[in-house]
């Protein structure tokens, strides 16, 4: 496929990336780069750039410094739009609307129409567990509903690379098992799956993370590399750990 | 630029608000229910309207009074009496509020005058356009008498109207109806499209929209087409209203009524898209209407005609869209102008548009930094 050839195996590329908010740096020379397939947590106190990043690596706002590359392409740019799926941190949703309507909205502005997308309507409204309750305005859905409609609009259209702000929040934890079983089969099938989170069970479940405070990479190595390096189980005192080094891990990669 | 993309935002948008009750409600009822207490307002001070009548001499004249006191009958409380030839502007200080003058000889080039009392406009209005109703029928009636009333080209254009006090341009119950189009249109897709804008702010839809393959200028696009409809079915449901129920005057093409129409809500969706970059919550779109919309409610027009304000507030009517939409409207309902006429007007609206689609554009590129 075009993205493919586009992305080649590194879809995201960032080298010394910058990000000033008026005197505040929200992100300060981050260079990372994510395999195709991977599933890549950020993770780090609130506050640490985790959302400016991402914010980033979706095109919404220029950096201050560095470049930010997605599938190729230096960003921002369009042209990788059709490819990028996106879950908010809020469930950003049409209140007014059912599920359905909201993510046939949705999908038809990723150009899906007509058979293809009545059939993804369904694949997606089957995967978040939602068929019975597809045609009740979204307002009336309980937290966990609303961010299960949310997955199902940043999944309908099949992106190649597939951002998640801290994706289970609010989610019981047997949903949330399903939705990372999800993830693992999108990652076989070539997606590249970017996730935010608070939560170090899914933390152990992505394939690598990035360690992030006051808008610096302390590190970044998969969950078990991390665990050794710290000599620490535990990924909140792992974290410590890499916090009280003086120097941050800088470029990783 | 793809019109799938633009459609099913437009679409979704009326999906939102046929889900919303209240908001159809308030857009499509409100505007009806105001013109009708307008009417009643203004129409209160009518009931008993008293006619005078200067027949033609003799016999003749009695018959042809006693058939347009016939012909009255139904049309309200009108009291219909004889006034004296040389007694007209007595009568008319005397309570009547017009006197229809007949020639004293019916027959070819004779004029039909109407003098009326003129100081309540709505009075004045009402009698003009039963009046002239009953001119332009008179040919007809008097026709089965041989020698009778020349036929008017037109109703009005035979009737010879003057007034005791002010004049014509004291005649705002018709005017009314065009300026109230535009102003609901105007006011309603301005606020419904700024707090739309804004809840796309709150709620974080608009990060999906952005990072979607949805361009700018697709937004903008789908929004104006999404809240034009509404516009338009609210501007079509008041001119049927104020026509067929109200029974206002109008003379019009309603096709250009539209497009004048189309032009203001063009111009209100992306002021609307404008503003709510300026405000945090809905409460702040609403402090808003007294800056943008109070002040054109009251020098576009509406109340007071803009010929008749101070040179300053004048010009700050000249710089207000809803002043050349009224312009516009009024002459195209009230007038029967066309496009050749009404244009420059038009021009003005488009521009009006055209500058508002650019302040759009800026407050939706700031959106993505």
């Amino acid at each position: 496929m075009a993205h493919d050839s586009a992305g080649g195996d590194t879809p995201i590329a960032i080298t010394a990336v910058t990000k000033t908010f008026g005197n505040v740096r929200a992100l300060d020379g981050v260079s990372l780069t994510v395999g195709r397939g991977e599933t890549f947590g950020l993770i780090g106190p609130n506050g640490s750039g985790k959302t400016t990043l991402i914010r980033l690596l979706l095109g919404l706002g220029r950096p201050s410094g560095g470049t930010v590359r997605v599938l190729g392409r230096i960003m921002p740019n369009r042209s990788v739009a059709p490819q990028i799926g996106y879950m908010t941190q809020s469930s950003a949703l049409y209140n007014e609307l059912s599920a359905r309507d909201n993510l046939a909205f949705f999908a038809t502005l990723y150009g899906l129409h007509g058979k293809a997308l009545a059939r993804r309507l369904d694949e997606t409204l089957t995967l978040v567990d939602l068929q019975e309750r597809a045609d009740a305005p979204v307002a009336t859905y309980s937290g966990g509903m609303r961010q299960r409609v949310s997955l199902a609009a940043a999944l309908v259209h099949e992106p190649q690379l597939l951002f998640l702000d801290e994706p289970t929040v609010g989610i019981d934890p047997e949903l949330r098992q399903i939705f990372w079983d999800y993830f693992a089969q999108l990652n076989t099938r070539g997606v590249t799956i970017v996730v935010s989170t608070h939560i170090l069970d899914e933390a152990a479940r992505c394939h690598r993370l990035a360690l992030l405070r006051f808008g610096k990479l302390l590190a970044v190595d998969s969950p078990d590399g991390l665990r050794r390096e710290s000599g620490e189980e535990n990924f909140d005192r792992a974290f410590r750990y890499f916090a009280q080094r003086t120097a941050p891990a800088g470029a990783a990669g | 630029m793809a019109i799938r993309r633009v459609s099913a935002l437009a679409l979704r948008i009326v999906r939102q608000f046929a889900h919303d009750r209240r908001t159809l409600g308030l857009v499509f009822v409100v505007p009806l229910l105001v013109m009708t207490i307008l009417n009643f307002v203004l129409n209160s001070s009518t009931s008993g309207l008293t006619l005078g009548i200067v027949p033609p001499d003799g016999p003749v004249g009695d018959a042809l009074v006693s058939q347009i006191k016939a012909e009255l009958v139904g049309q309200g409380s009108l009291t219909v009496r004889t006034v004296a030839r040389s007694d007209v502007d007595a009568a008319l200080k005397d309570g009547a509020d017009g006197v229809l003058v007949l020639p004293p000889q019916i027959g070819a080039g004779a004029t039909v005058a109407l003098r009326l009392e003129g100081s309540n406009p709505a009075a004045a209005q009402q009698l003009k356009g039963l009046v002239a109703q009953l001119v332009a029928g008179l040919p007809q009636q008097s026709g089965a008498g041989g020698n009778a009333v020349p036929a008017p080209p037109s109703g009005a254009a035979a009737l010879n109207v003057s007034y005791l006090y002010g004049g014509p341009e004291y005649t705002q119950t018709d005017a009314l109806a065009p300026l109230f189009i535009g102003l609901f249109a105007f006011f309603f897709v301005f606020l419904l499209t700024s707090v739309s804008f804004l809840r796309e702010r709150s709620q974080g839809t608009i990060e999906r929209l952005m990072v979607s393959p949805l361009s700018k200028s697709e937004l903008v696009l789908g929004y104006v087409f999404g809240f034009t409809l509404f516009a338009l079915v609210q501007s079509l449901l008041i001119l049927l209203f104020v026509v067929y129920v109200l029974r206002v005057h109008y003379a019009g093409n309603l096709g250009l009524i539209f497009l004048v129409t189309l032009a203001l809500t063009i111009g209100g969706v992306n002021l609307g898209i404008f503003i709510s970059a300026f405000a945090r919550n809905e409460l702040q779109v609403v402090q808003f209407i007294p800056l943008l919309l109070v002040p054109q409610a009251l020098l576009a027009g509406l109340f007071f005609p803009v010929q008749t304000l101070p040179v300053v507030l004048k010009q700050v009517a000249y710089i207000m869209p809803l002043t050349y939409a009224n312009f516009a409207l009024k002459d195209v309902m009230l007038k029967g102008f066309g496009l050749d006429q009404i244009w420059p007007y038009l021009a003005v609206l488009v521009g009006f548009a055209a500058l508002m689609i650019v302040a759009a554009a800026v407050s939706l590129r700031q959106e993505r930094v």
